[in-house]
């Protein structure tokens, strides 16, 4: 019975926890910073329980619709418009994983590496509000709820790239965040206003049911404004420049959790596109946005880091150009939703696996990029050189990370990309060439990277060690990667497909 | 359920074969001459038959010096593409704006 109610609510828990945790930490964290850093890592500790035990029935017995504000959360009570509901599926199981594992690895890497910052009981409370504000966006089945979490997550996330607030740049670069993200809560706002106005509700699945009846000029201006503040979170061309000034300035520890926020609008993206607006015109319409914006992110994001000495603004372009991989292959898959091409599924697999890889390389490459600047306060690639003879886990790490965000096989970069070409170049060979060779181009610069940082004769630069909670964040990272590349198989039959069928049939008969 | 194309890649054979290489290659190495001896220059980098210099920070290329050529040969398009990375808000905004316009347009003109 208890069971049953924790299994239930679990969607719940994901966000009331680290809520809850958030508030306790700023509030006892004032008496000592000990009790901060505990009650920080009993929130994200019992979050990821949460998230665990989510996924394990998503993906063991079945998906299920949680609503809010009625006598039980069944299903049957999602008609009124106000009840707020989440989406527990595969999709959400995919999305909560990704947050989790970065947000573990993160968290455990900022317990050593902010320990001489003051006022750690902000920085541990801004961390628990942008988990609870990220997982509350992929979570939720709600337009209002989306906005919400997106001004949880943009607030948080701004907060925490400021807060080295000593360093111009870092408050140059929350400024720049701050500003953008703002913009675009206001345009999403405006464009759930159009849709309320339209349909008289704010549920994914109630608006999906309204849009299927009729789509209107107006319907049609709310999906354009709410794509392209979704792409621009998540950092696609041309929108994506705050990105490298974002990443390059928040403090180390968590930037990937910074850049998982980004994947967590791209999750949002594809909700909407394949949830709600797919009913209301051509599909193939939809996927060619996605395609388009995600082909200009490859060639961009790539052709930009190959021109960078700064480490982490190298590795922030190639997110940039990671993302393009997926909104192509998403899009290829959303392009064929409806003409029974089989690539289009195999486009979806690729997509969301890469997804899945590209949340935990790059984050593995991020910290291990962080570990380099922090040991030598060097972050140019021209006055690197030679770590590998005193920082060897450090090293393979980041090669690991490398050789998995350039598709080098055995990687599960490759098993990713592998899908990805193979179905992409179903779709149009022009596609998949153009990511095969910003996949070369790719190895090129992390191959530029690692040489520069890590190889030649030992220059003597490091200044300080990094600390066991450091190579505990990338260890388990270079774990995780290690299972997915040996067992891509297991991965994508247990996690992926759950998350193409969520995304694909999501929404569809939920209504009584 | 949806096919899985990966059925026929399978990264522990590849791993399998690698590490099979990694045996070949460290036989052909043992092979080698037993009784050579290190010499002073020994293990120095061949820089067109010149001295190594004795600053180590100078026998590394620095990151800036790879893929200059490249960089030069498609100076056409990078040069537009690095001015386009201002780094000023109101360029960031700029861009938004557009696509937005680019994006509503397309819908409008399609749909």
């Amino acid at each position: 019975m208890t069971l049953d109610i924790i299994i239930e609510n679990s969607p719940t828990f994901i966000l009331a926890i680290p809520l809850l945790f958030a508030f306790l930490t700023a509030v006892l964290g004032w008496v000592s910073e000990k009790i901060g850093e505990i009650l920080f890592g009993i929130g994200l500790a019992l979050t990821v329980f949460f998230v665990g035990v989510m996924s394990f029935e998503v993906l063991t017995a079945e998906s299920w619709f949680y609503v809010f504000g009625a006598e039980s959360p069944s299903p049957e009570n999602i008609t009124s418009f106000f009840r707020i509901t989440f989406i527990a599926d595969g999709f959400a199981v995919l999305a909560t994983i990704t947050i989790s594992i970065t947000a573990v690895a993160a968290g455990i890497y900022s317990y050593s590496f902010m320990k001489d910052e003051s006022g750690l009981n902000k920085f541990y409370t801004l961390f628990l509000l942008t988990l609870a504000g990220v997982n509350g966006m992929v979570l939720t089945g709600d337009l209002f709820n989306l906005f919400v979490w997106f001004e949880v997550t943009s607030v948080a996330s701004c907060a925490l790239i400021a807060f080295k607030n000593y360093r111009g740049r870092s408050v140059e670069a929350a400024l720049k965040y701050m500003v953008l993200s703002t913009v675009g809560g206001l345009v999403v706002l405006f464009s759930i206003g159009l849709l309320y106005g339209q349909h008289g509700v704010l549920n994914y699945a109630l608006l999906r049911e309204g849009i299927a009846g009729s789509f209107t000029f107006l319907d049609k201006l709310a999906l354009g404004l709410l794509a392209v503040v979704f792409a621009m979170k998540a950092s696609s061309v041309p929108m994506h420049m705050w990105a490298p000034d974002a990443y390059g300035e928040a403090p180390g520890s968590v930037t990937p959790f910074i850049a998982v926020t980004s994947l967590g609008s791209l999750f949002v993206l594809f909700r909407l596109f394949f949830g709600v607006f797919s009913v209301g015109l051509d599909v193939a319409i939809l996927g060619s946005l996605l395609i388009v914006l995600g082909a200009l992110s490859m060639i961009v994001g790539v052709s930009m880091a190959l021109v960078q000495s700064d480490l982490k603004r190298l590795i922030a372009y190639l997110s940039v150009s990671q993302v393009g991989y997926m909104m192509t292959a998403i899009g290829v898959g959303l392009a064929t939703l409806r003409s029974g091409e089989g690539f289009g599924d195999l486009a979806m697999q690729g997509g969301l696996f890469h997804m899945l890889n590209d949340g935990v390389y790059k984050a593995l490459l991020f910290l291990s990029a962080v570990a380099v600047i922090h040991t030598t306060d060097i972050r140019s690639l021209n006055d690197l050189g030679g770590l590998a003879h005193k920082m060897p886990y450090t090293t393979f790490f980041f090669l690991f990370g490398a050789l998995s965000i350039a598709g080098i096989p055995p990687t599960s970069g490759f098993s990713s990309k592998l899908l990805i070409y193979k179905s992409v170049y179903l779709y149009s060979p022009i596609l998949a060439i153009i990511a095969l060779v910003v996949s070369i181009i790719t190895f090129a610069i992390v191959a530029k990277a690692f040489f520069n940082a890590f190889l030649g004769p030992d220059q003597s630069l490091m200044k300080r060690r990094i600390s066991k909670p450091m190579l505990w964040g990338m260890g388990i990272l270079t774990v995780v990667l290690i299972v997915f590349t040996l067992f891509p198989n297991v991965v994508v039959a247990e996690i992926v497909d759950p998350a193409v069928e969520g995304l694909i049939g999501s929404l569809e008969g939920v209504l009584p | 359920m949806i096919d899985i194309v990966l059925e026929n890649w399978s990264p522990i054979v590849f791993i399998v074969v690698l590490l099979l290489n990694v045996l070949v290659a460290y036989w052909l190495y043992s092979m080698g001459n037993p009784e050579y001896k290190k010499t002073k220059y020994s293990g120095d980098p061949f820089i067109s038959g010149n001295r190594s210099p004795k600053d180590v920070k100078k026998l590394h290329v620095a990151g800036d010096n790879l893929f200059w050529g490249f960089k030069k040969a498609l100076k056409r398009y990078y040069d537009p593409l690095i001015d386009g990375h201002t780094g000023r808000l109101n360029d960031y905004m700029i861009w938004v704006v557009i696509t937005l316009a680019v994006v509503l347009i397309y819908l409008y003109l399609v749909v």
